[in-house]
């Protein structure tokens, strides 16, 4: 925000090398991007370890770390391992690592790390019930033209600018 | 052709290795265009800060295009690809409570990622909060399952839902991006002229704009295909294809080249395995009626040169076949009248007709002598060979979502 020339890449471009990203990831794998997935699978096995016999006995836990290989080896897991290191390179490229809590002007370290958390919870139960986040559902839903996909990025950028006055005091 | 890996192009064992290319290159282009900071994704929303749309737009659009030119070209099989289903009420709630975790949190998954990958420790609790969320929904599921099932559409296109062609569809999209571009950069100049822009500035798009459309125009006269290799026909075609009603096939015609040994057509037995098994047309494949748009026998009932009949035991499931391969682009189809049940009703009501013409007097002897054989059991005939679709391996569509 403060720069005069910015040192970001020009953000068609980016949107271009991303569908271009995208289409491929459709046409190697058959399917899109996606990122939500991968936090699924921490989550089981979050529970897994904590609670291994809950964990076998209920069917959602259950379901998702069925299979022979380990739920970490799953093709979103190490896709997004991919999107770190990705944006590792990126990151270090450009200069832009460092170690900090952005937040608006008006706001608190600690209201902001508060409302990420929450902000984040939230995140994950939506994405459960739609069934991907904006890479998975949305982005990947619009390259497929499936209606899932463009119901899902409606609900979530409609929601957004609907409430987004009311906390307007995280941002600006 | 695509896609590879399901389609069995490349092997799965470099399933992993693309999904890790796929993913640094994903979040390099995300970080770069500056999504690892929350305030800069929040901007959208306050209107500071256009990024969020003119990347997430081109972006689906670029990719919508590509599959568009891909499906024309037959480089990539739709139905094996996979198309996120619609749920119709957990999409919306869904996308609700995430349009409130992007307000609140400032990221969606994705880009955290990103965030965290430079050191944004935000995002770091924001990614700690989805894992939270999930464990929450997970254990809560039993309050979430209804909700979760509910709505159920199938994997249907956007398109489909709005009645419109594929091509139109692709078209309104271009065109509502580029006004939705124009806008947000006039928002943006008034709002805050020295950010958000500063990264598109200086370029003329005047090029990029008019090629977009051309493209979009291109597109609306580009048919769509959901299946590759097979032609689907339109509910109108087929209402008058079905009226015409010149689809049947004699029994006489069947029993004349089963008798002569003699082979211009391919028989389908659709009845079950379990009833073709008891006894079947002589040569005939028993491909059972809910099989009949699977890819295994693409290559048997696309042919053209010999007549592809369809029988069951009466004509109601021949039928349906019938309509399901019409509706699927098999032309060549055809359905045996009455069905087994006729076929030999045919053949023992055979009354030998009192005036004797001719015509009617050859087909009585041609039935008595059919008959004969039938019971005798003196038919030999080369069973039929299916080809060579049998030796693919099975192609499993491909497993998506998050």
């Amino acid at each position: 925000m403060e720069q005069q020339k910015s040192q970001y890449m020009n953000s068609y471009l980016a949107g271009f090398l991303l569908g271009i990203v995208l289409l491929m990831a459709i046409f190697i794998a058959g399917r899109g991007l996606g990122a939500s997935g991968a936090a699924k699978d921490l989550a089981a096995i979050t529970v897994k370890a904590i609670a291994p016999e809950h964990a076998s006995k209920t069917t959602f836990w259950a379901n998702h770390l069925s299979g022979d290989s380990h739920p970490l080896k799953s093709w979103l897991s190490i896709e997004v391992l991919g999107v770190l290191i990705g944006g590792l390179l990126s990151g270090l490229i450009s200069g832009r690592m460092r170690f900090k809590v952005e937040r608006g002007p008006r706001v608190r370290v600690a209201t902001r790390l508060g409302f990420a958390l929450l902000g984040g919870m939230l995140f994950g139960i939506g994405a459960q019930l739609g069934r991907g986040c904006t890479s998975g559902a949305a982005l990947s839903g619009m390259a497929v033209l499936s209606t899932a996909g463009f119901l899902t990025m409606m609900a979530i950028f409609g929601t957004g600018y609907v409430i987004a006055y009311f906390f307007r005091k995280l941002w600006i | 052709m695509g896609p590879l890996i399901p389609n069995g192009i490349v092997g799965m064992e470099w399933d992993l290795f693309f999904a890790l290319f796929i993913g640094i290159a994903f979040g390099y282009v995300l970080e770069s265009a500056g999504f690892s900071s929350s305030r800069r994704l929040a901007g959208v929303f306050y209107g500071y800060d256009f990024t969020v749309l003119r990347v997430f737009f081109t972006a689906g659009v670029t990719a919508m295009v590509g599959v568009f030119i891909f499906n024309y070209l037959g480089w990539i099989d739709m139905s094996v690809v996979y198309v996120n289903p619609t749920f119709l009420w957990p999409a919306i709630v869904g996308g609700v409570i995430m349009g409130f975790g992007f307000i609140l949190g400032g990221y969606c998954p994705g880009t955290s990622v990103t965030a965290v990958a430079i050191g944004k420790i935000d995002a770091m609790v924001f990614l700690a909060g989805i894992v939270l969320g999930i464990i929450g929904y997970g254990e809560g599921f039993t309050f979430f399952e209804q909700l979760s099932v509910s709505g159920y559409l199938g994997p249907i296109f956007i398109f489909d839902t709005l009645g419109i062609t594929a091509g139109w569809f692709a078209f309104l999209l271009i065109a509502v991006a580029l006004i939705a571009f124009g806008v947000t950069a006039m928002i943006e100049e008034k709002v805050n002229p020295e950010s958000g822009l500063a990264d598109t500035k200086g370029t003329s798009y005047f090029i990029p704009v008019t090629l977009a459309l051309l493209v979009g125009v291109v597109l609306i006269f580009t048919p769509f295909e959901r299946i590759t290799g097979v032609g689907e026909m339109d509910k109108e075609e087929l209402e008058k294809v079905i009226v015409s009603d010149n689809h049947y096939v004699h029994s006489d015609e069947v029993a004349f080249k089963l008798f002569n040994d003699y082979h211009p057509v391919i028989l389908i037995d659709v009845r079950s395995s379990a009833e073709a098994a008891e006894f079947t047309l002589p040569g005939s494949i028993n491909i059972p009626l809910e099989q009949i748009s699977s890819r295994r026998w693409r290559k048997t009932l696309s042919e053209k040169e010999r007549k592809v009949i369809f029988y069951s035991n009466g004509t109601a499931n021949a039928q349906k076949a019938w309509l399901v391969a019409r509706r699927m682009g098999y032309s060549n189809i055809f359905v045996l009248e009455g069905g087994l049940n006729g076929f030999f009703q045919n053949l023992e009501n055979n009354v030998k007709p009192s005036d004797y013409l001719h015509e009617s007097e050859f087909a009585y002897r041609f039935r008595e002598k059919s008959r004969q054989m039938f019971r005798e059991g003196k038919l030999e005939v080369k069973k039929e060979q299916t080809t060579s679709d049998d030796d693919q391996p099975v192609v499993v569509a491909a497993k998506g979502g998050c």
